[in-house]
């Protein structure tokens, strides 16, 4: 879906900050952005958005626990990374929001082949940002499906990260009384 | 006859904690049938089956549909094709219900769907139906649409709008995997005994995706149902 220029302009602005995040390895930031991402992706979803908010958590995580120290030329993985994010900067400042879901695509590639002996993990890393932020777009209100598809996980990853997260104490979520919707499944079985 | 209609959240639920029998056991003593439409087979078998760590879990549903526990729609005779039309409209119309910054939120997917397009079909031809299904947004979405409206307005920070047609919406009856094995409890189908017992299973189908809350829960446990 083609992302609107106040939204261009808003990822524009995190990835800006991204880059000098990166650069200051200040992994509370590079938190706070990969929310802010998707939380503005949740009314487009648009893949370069979704891929950002993953990859950027991602950073973030390696960055808290210092993981990024084990992974030689961190600093030239970092210039890479950079330049890629300018390219993405720049397709967004053109609207062309297929070449920034490509540019960011690439970006994580890049983060996945840094390094060879910690590939495994790094994928790993990946994959819990996927679930990470598949269970903020499914608190924003889409459907569980719709979430596990956006982010390209299984549904069984994220019940299972729901599961243990409180969306289900919203009072807005109750659109019956429990008394009501257990009698409706007695009566049903009787 | 009446027909239960599974979405993937409940036999996902199920299948994590172990307590797919229960399943074979309500099939027992229940005079109907359990459907699962094609859509919802893909994320509950044929997807999780190549990922290693699902992949037991995928074996023992596609184990049900294999003995007949659950059964594909074609069981009853309903075309696939009517369901695959059926759903896209009523994604059409649930995915243009939600405005937010002048843009249509596309909320629900095919599988999902796929249960409110047999459940439409099976009431067209006066067949007691309803849906298992854990997710919030399509119950929600059906049952009191004004929450999801608020919900998301107060998540978004802004202005969301609840517009379009939804009274193809509106005659869907829903359960959870909580009420599931809340019934398997009272019928006396769960395998394990003690005073505990209730409270541990709806606990774990909590845990496990479905969207209930602690205090549905507590209500849960005082209910005295007969």
């Amino acid at each position: 879906m083609a992302i609107e220029r106040k939204e261009c302009e808003h990822a524009i602005s995190v990835l800006q900050t991204t880059k000098k995040a990166l650069m200051e390895k200040d992994s509370l930031l590079l938190n706070d952005l990969s929310n802010n991402m998707i939380h503005s992706s949740c009314s487009y979803q648009d893949a370069g958005s979704i891929t950002a908010a993953v990859l950027i958590y991602a950073l973030s995580k390696l960055m808290a626990r210092g993981d990024y120290r084990k992974i030689k030329n961190w600093d030239l993985f970092v210039k890479k990374l950079n330049s890629i994010l300018d390219l993405a900067i720049l397709a967004l400042g053109e609207y062309n929001s297929e070449a920034y879901a490509q540019h960011m695509l690439r970006a994580r590639k890049a983060l996945e082949s840094v390094s060879h002996s910690l590939k495994p993990y790094i994928e790993e890393v990946l994959r819990k940002a996927s679930i990470n932020k598949g269970g903020k777009l499914y608190e924003h209100g889409l459907s569980a499906e719709q979430t596990a598809k956006l982010l390209g996980i299984t549904q069984w990853e994220l019940s299972e990260y729901t599961g243990q997260k409180g969306g289900s104490e919203i009072n807005l979520n109750r659109t019956m009384s429990e008394k009501r919707r257990a009698q409706m499944a007695f009566d049903f079985f009787k | 006859m009446k027909v239960l209609i599974f979405d993937s959240g409940p036999l996902i639920n199920l299948s994590m904690n172990g307590l797919l029998y229960i399943l074979e056991e309500l099939k027992k003593v229940f005079d109907g049938r359990f459907i699962i439409p094609e859509q919802v087979r893909y994320e509950v078998v044929d997807r999780p089956i190549k990922i290693p760590r699902f992949e037991l879990g995928a074996l023992k549903i596609r184990g049900l549909i294999e003995d007949g526990i659950l059964e594909m729609p074609g069981s009853l005779d309903i075309d696939k094709e009517q369901i695959i039309k059926e759903t896209l409209f009523l994604m059409s119309k649930a995915n243009k219900c939600i405005n937010a910054k002048d843009n249509w939120l596309h909320l629900i997917s095919e599988a999902e769907t796929s249960c409110l397009a047999v459940s439409s079909e099976l009431t067209r031809r006066g067949v007691e139906n309803m849906i298992a299904i854990d997710e919030r947004t399509t119950r929600v979405l059906t049952e009191k649409p004004e929450n999801l409206e608020k919900l998301m307005s107060k998540k978004l920070h802004s202005r969301v709008v609840l517009s379009g047609d939804l009274s193809d919406f509106k005659n869907f009856r829903f359960i959870r995997s909580t009420e599931l094995v809340y019934v398997a409890y009272k019928k006396g189908l769960l395998r394990i005994n003690g005073s505990e017992v209730l409270e541990a299973v709806l606990y774990a189908t909590k845990y496990m995706g479905s969207s209930v809350s602690f205090e549905e829960i507590d209500e849960l446990k005082k209910l005295k149902i007969v």
